[in-house]
């Protein structure tokens, strides 16, 4: 056997090859594209097969034989087009002039018979051909960027497949009409159709470890992406994320996660919910895969689900897969990838899904862990914070009771040693200071109770805040710290009267409290805008900025601060917050740890204050 | 020369006057400290034979003042009196005498004290004080002192 003969078989055996290939592939899945690739190496291997018979016969075969071979050979470019309409839409005018060509081409080898054609029709006939096969492979070009993996792969290779297929075409043209370097067209023409049958098998027969090559980059790609998910604040934002990296990789035009709501067993789509609050559709092909654990390819969503085709139609979408999120026994949901036109390797691309679907799987199954471990801590959170919320409730009870228990003992013990005592006076008096302690303690918790059930604040009456924060600095002042009160004027503010002394006293109070050894304290009221503001300062201990955002939370005390000197239960500017939220005010602190702290509360202001 | 006292530290200014009146009732002498601070301060001259002391409290706490009594050198007996659930461990923490935790009954108190101070002398030298001052109270100015 030649070389030639050699080259010549290499180059023609894979047609058969592939031809066997996508015929199994098409009668698996009956897609338009499918069925176009077998027409197309149907073709192929027929003027493959043809020569080998005349080869064989060692006689020309008849003329009929000859010219449809070459219709067969012009039919190519008219078939890949085909095939690139199926999978990314071709302009009806060039499918137009697709069918033309091919039709002028039949009648003019069918005119021109088999011998000695005229060079104007081969050059007809070759400029047909190369036209359109060029066309092709720039589509398939095109395609394969906005592709990934072994889509993208499988493209390139058509592309190049094509593209060298015209060249043999071209070569030809060529040779009839310079015909002088008759071995050098040979020789192009060789080369240009082994390079071809080779692109072909690798994109349309691809062996299995060309697959996993191609998709391992890919895929590596997409797991570092998926690693970074789980971590992501809520399911909602994970389940969007996830949608885009699966378009990212998929190259679809649009991707869907639905999940399983556990309560009503449906799927419900996260990110569809939000964008509008319709009902979404039941019975749908998702919710078929899903109920039958099973990767679904459809090709044509409309046709498939006549139910749900509108839907389908209004989205642009015509094609479509599912796979199945299931992390072991656990069924979470589905994936679905849509596309506007269903693609060519459908396949490849269901694996692709099918892979993502089980990351998807790994994603939220290691979500709803991180959900739960937070819900555990911050249930342990909680229980901690009741519990010292408790220790310090019961210390703060203990010590005015101590005072009352042990005084009551003391006169008791008294009265029984030296009877006729003149009342103790000062003990007495010492009883009811503490008394009101406990009372005022006790009012605290209640308040902090009222305050979860939002009555704490009654009817709101005009009140002078200049009036009412003066009022209750003079009430405050101690001994050990001087308040010095700033005020401009009446400020009106509408508010319950009783619970923004409250708030003063209590902001007054803490200034006092967490600036031991007397340090200044003072108060201002002021106005600034539409907002009557008081401003509270000390110059004590101050807030780390750390603890800003918790101060006003329930049952919160600093953890830096030391408890051993300040007791307390944490409820003052919880119940002080919640008095000024529901004046539609807000409070706030500004400090600077270890020279002292800002409290502002800021109301509306009364704009008719003045009719009283 | 005065004779030994029972130095009282409270920050809560009712409660320490109280635990004052209680013991100075029974025929002991104190003194009275708002913090460690003052405590310290009042170790100078003359060191009480206990210390009545309440941990949590402003400038110097407890565990601070325990801390400088014993770097001074003083080997006082401490008497934790506290309302917090932990009085047991931080007496322990403190390797104090005893504690009494609030709110505490009269007699628990004075019975406490009672202890430490026997334990700590021996064969209680101020029993015969005691025992008069029951009957003499120390503060007659109060109103209530025996006729």
């Amino acid at each position: 056997m030649s070389a030639d003969r050699l080259i010549q078989l290499v180059t023609e055996v894979p047609f058969v090859i592939i031809l066997l290939v996508v015929l199994v592939e098409a009668a698996r899945h009956r897609t338009r594209a499918s069925i176009d690739v077998a027409l197309f190496f149907g073709a192929l291997a027929a003027i493959v097969v043809v020569s080998w018979v005349n080869d064989l016969a060692d006689e020309p075969a008849g003329g009929g034989l000859t010219t449809a071979t070459a219709i067969a050979l012009m039919a190519l470019p008219y078939l890949l087009l085909r095939i690139v309409h199926d999978f990314a839409g071709v302009p009806m005018v060039l499918r137009r002039l697709g069918e033309a060509g091919l039709v002028a081409s039949a009648v003019l080898l069918i005119v021109a018979g088999t011998q000695d054609r005229p060079v104007l029709v081969v050059e007809l006939l070759v400029l047909y051909f190369v036209g359109f096969a060029t066309y092709t492979t720039v589509r398939f070009i095109t395609e394969a960027q906005t592709a990934s993996g072994v889509t993208r792969r499988r493209m390139q290779a058509a592309a190049a497949a094509s593209g060298l297929l015209a060249a043999v075409l071209l070569s030809a043209g060529l040779s009839a009409a310079f015909p002088g370097p008759e071995a050098l067209w040979t020789g192009v023409s060789r080369v240009a159709g082994l390079l071809s049958a080779l692109a072909y098998v690798v994109a349309f027969a691809p062996p299995r470890v060309l697959r996993r090559v191609w998709q391992e980059p890919e895929l590596r790609r997409f797991l570092v992406r998926a690693a970074e998910l789980p971590r992501l604040p809520d399911t909602l934002s994970v389940v969007q994320t996830f949608e885009q990296v699966v378009r990212a990789t998929t190259g679809a035009e649009h991707a869907a996660i639905a999940l399983c709501d556990a309560g009503r067993e449906r799927l419900v789509t996260p990110t569809m919910a939000i964008e509008d609050h319709t009902e979404q559709p039941r019975d749908t092909i998702a919710d078929r895969a899903f109920a039958q654990q099973r990767a679904v390819f459809v090709e044509d969503a409309p046709r498939s689900d006549p139910a749900h085709a509108d839907g389908a139609r209004e989205a642009g979408t015509t094609s479509l897969m599912v796979a199945p999120i299931t992390a072991g026994e656990r069924r979470l949901g589905v994936l679905t990838v849509f596309s506007s036109r269903p693609p060519l390797f459908a396949r490849d691309d269901l694996e692709l899904v099918v892979l993502l679907a089980d990351q998807a799987a790994v994603v939220l199954e290691s979500r709803a862990l991180i959900d739960e471990a937070s819900r555990v801590r911050a249930m342990e959170e909680a229980t901690r914070l009741k519990d010292d919320f408790l220790s310090a409730a019961a210390h703060d009870l203990k010590t005015p009771l101590t005072t009352l228990v042990g005084q009551a003992q003391l006169m008791e013990r008294r009265a029984r040693r030296w009877p006729g005592t003149p009342t103790d006076l000062e003990g007495v008096q010492r009883m009811v200071r503490e008394a009101g302690r406990m009372r005022s303690l006790i009012n605290d918790l209640l308040d902090a109770s009222r305050a979860d059930q939002g009555t704490l604040v009654g009817s709101l009456a005009p009140v002078d805040l200049a009036a009412l924060v003066c009022e209750v600095a003079e009430l405050m002042e101690t001994r050990d710290h001087e308040i010095s009160v700033d005020v401009a004027g009446p400020v009106p503010v509408r508010a319950d009267r009783e619970r923004m002394a409250q708030v003063f006293q209590n902001l007054l109070d803490n200034a006092m409290k967490y600036s031991p050894g007397g340090g200044e304290v003072s108060v201002a009221v002021r106005v600034t805008g539409d907002d009557a503001s008081v401003t509270v300062t000390d110059r004590g201990i101050g807030i780390s900025a750390a603890d800003a955002p918790y101060l006003f939370d329930r049952f919160w005390r600093s953890a830096g601060l030391d408890d051993r000197r300040f007791a307390g239960m944490g409820l003052g500017l919880y119940i002080c917050r919640r008095i000024v939220d529901e004046h539609d005010g807000r409070i706030f602190v500004r400090s600077v740890q270890g020279s002292g702290s800002t409290f502002f509360v800021e109301l509306p202001l009364e704009r008719n204050g003045g009719s009283e | 020369m005065t004779p030994p006292y029972i130095l009282v530290v409270d920050d809560d200014v009712s409660i320490l006057r109280l635990v004052a009146e209680m013991l100075e009732d029974e025929g002991y002498e104190t003194r009275m400290a708002e913090n460690g601070r003052q405590a310290l301060a009042s170790l100078d001259g003359e060191p009480p034979s206990l210390v009545v002391l309440d941990m949590r409290m402003p400038v110097v706490d407890g565990w601070e003042f325990t801390r400088l009594m014993r770097e001074r050198g003083f080997d006082i007996p401490i008497l934790v009196m506290t309302a917090a659930q932990d009085a047991r461990r931080w007496a322990q923490e403190i390797d104090a005498a005893g504690y009494i935790a609030k709110p505490f009954d009269i007699d628990q108190l004075i019975d406490a004290v009672r202890r430490t101070l026997s334990a700590t002398e021996g064969d209680e030298p101020r029993s015969t004080l005691s025992i008069l001052g029951r009957w003499f109270p120390a503060r007659g100015s109060r109103g209530y002192a025996a006729g």
